[in-house]
């Protein structure tokens, strides 16, 4: 009963998007949740997988972010295992709990981002002004890389954090 | 047969039909649980179980489910709901009479759940953009989708079981059932008439936005709707030439389904995906629960003492079947009560010298317009309420109670006139 009702909920969605001007496909398919419990942070992933063999990939915790859209089973088992090995890896870290409140920060901020570039009329010089900040962050975080031990690769899985 | 057989197999009847009424476990779930418990207490053989499905309705079940499956991808329902609002220049009451219509016709050529799920998604999309409350609009289109599919063999499950049982065919629907459900439906849409004509009123840029619908929009494809059409087309004159040409109603659906699936070219795991399988299983089940009480001679007691009662009388049998099956349908699931009326029925043919023609055509009308008594009397009911509360609007048991009881009401008396007049 309750997917008879809910495909009926989908089906009233479509007629709204269509309405819009929207192509909408609807495709069956499996949604997987994976977590992982690693020392006390929660590693969550969800995937979707369709008869048409595509895989699309993302990380919900500790902090949002699309892995990839992958063509094969093996291929999300292999980038889900990475994913928990380099944080197994980091958690060894004396700043690994900064580094995830810092990546929460960034989620947040895309968030606030998103709603100033939708809902407001900025300035000119203040879009500029965020740019160059933006850039600047960037390239702060790649001075920072650039000066430090990689500890994680495809050559060196088994690297240890300082 | 011991006694032991005849308690165990009532016992078994009785704890399987009052778990489907409370409802706390799955229909299907209780039934198939109810089948296999026959097998291992051995009141049938697992032969003597699968002598007693019906084929013919399961066949023409899945059929129908998969060219229905087939032409909701086409958005072909969506497109004619959308036409018919703008032709009516959005006037609320004027949707509420021509869904009611469309519903009505629609659901005597589909099973009535897959009716409301396509046409109430669209009457949801209306009712959003004309900023009024649902309800006035789908509680007319749940009774005129139970009462549409009255009219057929293949409009409402209970049919499809009397059909293939009495072997009456889609043309003795059509002759018998469906003058009355046309004057039924005519009253029903007067009677809403009456209730919403004045208290529906939209302003004029909310009209705007329905006539700036574009149906063409809706088209989710031209080719699959062309060759949709004209399977479903081919499938309906297979239906009424079926008795004709010696095919079994699930015959010319599963016909129509595979010639579908074939030049359809959509992924057939899909569609077969789409099947209500849990539908199809409580069938199956229920077929095998009223063939062990058979086997038991429990039904020949019932026919005997339904025929003692009424002295075997057809005018007092006609009317018992129909306001007793009207009542219970109206609170129970009709499938089950319509299971367990037709091999009684039929054991009262084998009795008596009378014909029982008119107690079939009792049955239908009783056990499908009983539908529309209560919320829990269809699952058409209970899956409109469900996608009204999905939409954030409550259509409680009362509030429904207070329309669609004196409406089934009328829809029986009506037919007690019809079948007076026309049969007794």
């Amino acid at each position: 009963m309750r997917n008879i009702i809910n495909s009926a909920e989908v089906s009233q969605h479509t007629i709204k998007l269509q309405q819009l001007g929207a192509k909408v496909q609807l495709v069956n398919s499996t949604l997987c949740y994976v977590n992982f419990s690693l020392e006390g942070l929660e590693l969550q992933y969800a995937y979707n997988v369709n008869y048409k063999g595509n895989y699309f990939l993302e990380r919900i915790k500790p902090y949002p972010l699309a892995l990839q859209e992958v063509s094969d089973e093996k291929g999300v088992v292999k980038i889900i295992s990475e994913d928990v090995d380099k944080f197994k890896n980091a958690l060894q870290s004396n700043h690994s709990q900064s580094f995830i409140s810092m990546a929460q920060q960034i989620s947040r901020i895309f968030t606030v981002f998103e709603d100033t570039f939708l809902n407001y009329n900025i300035p000119f010089e203040k879009v500029e002004k965020m740019y160059k900040k933006i850039l600047a962050l960037e390239f702060e975080i790649d001075m920072i890389r650039e000066i430090s031990s990689e500890i994680y690769s495809e050559e060196n899985k088994d690297g240890k954090s300082e | 047969m011991e006694l032991y057989h005849v308690v165990t197999a009532i016992g078994i009847f009785i704890i399987i039909y009052g778990v489907i009424i409370s409802e706390k476990i799955h229909r299907t779930t209780i039934a198939v649980f109810g089948a296999v418990m026959l097998l291992l207490f051995k009141i049938i053989t697992q032969e003597q179980a699968i002598d007693t499905i019906d084929f013919n309705t399961i066949g023409l079940l899945i059929g129908m489910m998969i060219i229905v499956s087939i032409l909701r991808r086409t958005g072909a329902f969506e497109y004619l709901a959308i036409k018919a609002a703008k032709s009516v220049k959005g006037d609320p009451w004027k949707i509420i009479a021509v869904f009611s219509i469309f519903t009505a016709l629609a659901s005597a050529l589909l099973d009535n759940v897959t009716t409301i799920l396509l046409i109430v998604p669209i009457t949801l999309v209306i009712t959003d953009t004309l900023e009024l409350s649902p309800i006035p609009f789908v509680l007319p289109l749940i009774l005129a989708s139970n009462i549409g599919g009255t009219a057929t063999l293949i409009g409402d499950p209970p049919n499809i079981m009397i059909g293939s049982a009495a072997g009456l065919g889609f043309v003795d629907f059509i002759v018998n059932l469906a003058p009355i459900i046309v004057v039924i439906l005519a009253v029903v849409i007067l009677i809403f008439r009456m209730i919403y004509k004045k208290q529906l009123t939209i302003t004029e840029d909310k009209r705007a936005k329905i006539m700036a619908m574009d149906e063409n929009l809706a088209i989710r494809d031209a080719v699959l709707l062309k060759k949709g059409l004209i399977v479903l087309a081919l499938t309906m004159v297979g239906f009424v030439l079926h008795q004709y040409l010696n095919f079994e109603s699930a015959s010319v659906a599963l016909i129509g389904a595979g010639l579908l699936l074939l030049i359809s070219k959509v992924e057939v795991e899909d569609v077969l995906l789409e099947i209500e399988w849990p539908t199809i299983f409580f069938f199956t089940a229920l077929f095998i629960l009223v063939g062990g009480l058979e086997a038991v001679g429990v039904i020949d007691f019932l026919a005997q003492g339904l025929l003692n009662l009424t002295g075997g009388d057809l005018f007092f049998m006609v009317i018992l079947i129909l306001w007793g099956s009207a009542i219970a349908s109206a609170f129970l699931d009709n499938i089950p009560f319509v299971a367990t009326m037709i091999p009684l029925i039929k054991s009262m043919a084998a009795m008596s010298a009378i014909s029982v023609t008119p107690l079939w055509w009792a049955l239908a009308l009783g056990a499908c317009l009983g539908g529309n008594g209560t919320l829990v009397g269809a699952s058409a009911n209970v899956i409109a309420s469900g996608m009204l509360e999905k939409h954030g609007q409550k259509l409680g048991f009362m509030s429904y109670l207070k329309t669609g009881f004196p409406i089934m009401l009328v829809s029986i008396v009506l037919s007690t006139i019809y079948l007076i007049v026309f049969y007794l």
